[in-house]
């Protein structure tokens, strides 16, 4: 019965021409982009919990002003408005003033118009009372 | 230079330059590693993709890793773990039955490109393959590794008694299976 010790001790194993140098260099060079890797990750996780409440309070701080900023303008307007209003109303009123003033004046040249009678009676009346008729034109 | 005090030296050096510390770890284990699984797993490209695996889980750990255990037990730990958990893939994998991988392995070393050895050497290849895994272990660790049962037993997390038990019927099984022939 052969002996192990009877064999010769020599590896029979073989491997590629320098495979060792590139394995080795494999390694490190994948264990080192690892490790700078790990070591960014490690501060960014360890910070990530804060920049996510800063960003949600800083988000939340934005809105609560976009809003308010689109809330209270409108008040401002709003009273421009009433005051642009007022104006416009104004005008508005004092347009209605003179049109109801004119159509009442028309309705009244209209009624004196339609009868010659009533020219006549005007032109009594005004000789009566003295009232001259160049002064009617200039209020006219 | 004993390998407890090598890995004394490096473990230093793991605590003031980690990357400094690892690439020495690298490249004064890697070739021990390397054939410790190639004897495991007989096919280079297995034993190459096992060996990575080691230093890449030992990275993971290596900040851990001060003065808990030996440098040198621990890598042989997680190198033994990658080549059986490897053996026991391809056990899965394998298109052929599980009692016929042993035999497959054999005969892949005859007219093999990556094996270089004699007839005699051949048979003891083959004769180890016939052994179970674990107690292929700790020949291979005891034969071609010299290393202590001391250093063993933090290996394999076994008592020295059971690991000198088991090589003793590890040679007397080889060297039956080499007298057969």
């Amino acid at each position: 019965m052969q002996k192990l010790n009877e064999i010769p001790d020599k590896n029979p194993f073989k491997v590629p021409e320098k495979y060792f140098e590139e394995v080795n260099r494999k390694i490190i060079s994948s264990t080192s982009g690892y490790d700078l890797e790990v070591r960014k990750i490690g501060l960014y996780d360890r910070l990530r919990p804060y920049f996510l409440i800063a960003a949600s309070i800083t988000g939340f701080i934005l809105l609560s002003y976009t809003a308010v900023k689109l809330l209270t303008p409108g008040r401002i307007n709003l009273q421009a408005s009433e005051a642009m209003f007022q104006d416009s109303s104004e005008v508005y009123i004092n347009e209605i003033d003179i049109n109801t003033l004119e159509e009442n004046a028309g309705d009244m040249v209209l009624s004196l118009e339609t009868s010659e009678a009533g020219k006549a009676d005007i032109i009594d009346y005004l000789i009566r009372e003295n009232i001259e008729i160049n002064d009617i034109y200039e209020q006219l | 230079m004993s390998s407890i005090n090598s890995a004394d030296n490096i473990s230093e050096l793991l605590k003031t330059d980690l990357n400094m510390g690892f690439r020495l770890v690298v490249e004064k284990y890697s070739s021990r590693l390397y054939w410790h699984i190639r004897r495991l797993v007989i096919i280079h490209e297995d034993a190459d993709d096992a060996l990575q695996n080691t230093f890449i889980n030992a990275w993971k750990s290596i900040g851990e890793f001060r003065n808990e255990s030996a440098l040198y037990t621990w890598l042989y730990t997680i190198a033994t773990n990658e080549a059986l958990t490897l053996i026991n893939k391809r056990k899965k994998n394998a298109a052929v039955s599980i009692n016929n991988l042993e035999d497959y392995f054999v005969h892949s070393l005859e007219g093999s490109t990556w094996f270089d050895g004699d007839a005699a050497q051949l048979k003891l290849q083959d004769a180890i393959l016939l052994l179970p895994e674990k107690q292929r272990v700790v020949f291979n660790l005891k034969y071609f590794d010299e290393m202590t049962y001391e250093e063993m037993s933090k290996v394999l997390k076994t008592s020295e008694g059971a690991l000198k038990a088991s090589y003793h019927h590890a040679v007397k099984k080889i060297e039956k299976t080499l007298g057969g022939d």
